[in-house]
């Protein structure tokens, strides 16, 4: 799987990180951790479950049935959570740096540039 | 079963057999979940997500994953070729001939063809400014431009480039289309600077006074020349990619086979004729037999590769159920 994720299977890794969830319910995961911004369609997701299935980072947990529906659940593999963990702490690190840049910068603002020095 | 979940189970046929055995239950069952009371057809969104779901699952299942990743790279490849051919042509295009010449012209400028290079040149700066729609907008209107040149010229009549000319950037343009819409800055940067780059050649090379031209002669030196560029960025890049352990690489070859063929009919309707009758220069009936050709062996060739590493895939055994163990 390439690094950095993108985002929807960064969210999907995610959303399983909590318990092992079917389908439908991933969906809702991602809708409520991306703040409503990623709305993923059945066919987009299990298209991404497949591909994180091949690449070793999801596993299939369980299945079972409701109302007559057949639900699969899905897992973090020990692989999956160590993709998860280093991207994670790849993210963290960017987010520190940009921090402190910010913060520097609100502590320190920068000198007006003078072109030709002053009159 | 009721109207709306036999619809959607209809709109299944775009998976493979096999894979709407096993998950055909799972998918429209989480269709239906998100359906809200009272709906009776799927949403557009939601056919074309099947749809796109269901291509994707077929090139998964004949081990060609990565033919989309490479279509899309074939497509800013094909974009930044037509937009330096472009900004050869738009340059080409202001060196009309002089007043009292007798050679029909339009306007200041050549032909024609400058209406469409100057949409391809706007759909490059797009690329930079406006990735995504826009962009997709910007290329599909300069290739439907390029596209009835011909037409628009027989109409109004004005001289146009020659079908040669016009061709590749047609196609290109339908590979084009594809264009991601998440580009890095670095890559959005490569169809202006090739544009910039195509009219810096042309004014170097046709100096003021040195040469008002016409499409020909130049076309038959610029065309192979841009095409025999386009595959060698290609290769160098599936080599590059292959050491990665990225095979995307060669779909894009793959792709990009048909316009760097269509780029090269005057070579290769050369080759014919002179093998045939000893002939210079090609004749018209070669070069059009040449391109279509071309298009028709290009047509065939993606879904032959397809097919070929279908045959080369094993097919996984399929897991048991992790519940109760049975196989279905």
């Amino acid at each position: 799987m390439d690094t950095p994720l993108r985002e929807p299977t960064f969210l999907i890794l995610t959303a399983l990180a909590r318990e092992p969830m079917h389908g439908y319910a991933i969906i809702g995961e991602v809708v409520g951790l991306s703040d409503g911004r990623l709305s993923l369609r059945p066919g987009t997701l299990y298209g991404a479950l497949d591909r994180l299935t091949d690449a070793g980072l999801v596993e299939l947990d369980r299945e079972e049935t409701v109302d007559g529906r057949l639900r699969r659940y899905y897992r973090l593999s020990p692989s999956g959570d160590a993709t998860l963990a280093a991207e994670t702490e790849r993210l963290r690190r960017n987010v520190e740096a940009a921090t402190a840049r910010l913060r520097a910068r609100r502590v320190q603002p920068l000198a007006p540039r003078t072109a030709g020095g002053l009159a | 079963m009721n109207r709306l979940e036999r619809r959607y189970r209809r709109l299944l046929w775009a998976y493979p057999a096999n894979y709407r055995r096993e998950r055909s239950e799972e998918i429209v069952g989480t269709y239906l979940d998100l359906a809200g009371p009272g709906r009776r057809w799927p949403s557009p969104a939601d056919v074309a997500d099947l749809v796109r779901g269901g291509l994707r699952q077929r090139l998964r299942a004949a081990g060609a994953n990565d033919l989309l990743p490479g279509v899309r790279l074939a497509a800013l490849l094909a974009l930044t070729t037509a937009t330096f051919l472009a900004g050869f042509w738009a340059v080409l295009e202001w060196q009309s001939p002089p007043a009292g010449a007798g050679v029909p012209a339009f306007g200041p400028f050549v032909s024609i063809g400058a209406v469409a290079w100057f949409a391809w040149l706007l759909a490059a700066l797009l690329t930079l400014v406006a990735p995504g729609r826009p962009t997709r907008a910007a290329v599909a209107a300069a290739m439907l431009l390029t596209a009835t040149t011909p037409l628009v010229s027989l109409v109004i009549d004005v001289p146009r480039p020659p079908l040669y000319v016009l061709l590749p950037p047609v196609v290109l343009g339908v590979l084009a289309l594809a264009v991601d819409g998440r580009l890095p800055l670095a890559a959005r940067v490569l169809p202006i600077t090739a544009a910039l780059a195509g009219a810096s050649l042309d004014a170097f090379w046709n100096r003021p006074g040195a040469y008002w031209g016409w499409y020909n002669w130049t076309a038959e030196q610029v065309l192979p020349a841009a095409g025999g560029a386009l595959l060698a960025v290609a290769l160098l890049l599936a080599v590059g990619l292959g050491i990665r352990r990225d095979r995307r690489g060669w779909w894009t070859v793959m792709v990009l086979l048909t316009p760097v063929g269509l780029l090269n009919v005057h070579p290769l309707a050369g080759a014919v004729d002179g093998l045939a009758s000893a002939a210079t220069r090609p004749t018209y009936p070669t070069m059009v037999a040449t391109a279509i050709t071309v298009g028709l062996l290009g047509a065939a060739l993606l879904p032959a590769a397809v097919a070929l590493r279908r045959r080369q895939v094993v097919p996984e055994p399929v897991a048991p159920c992790p519940t109760c163990g049975a196989h279905r």
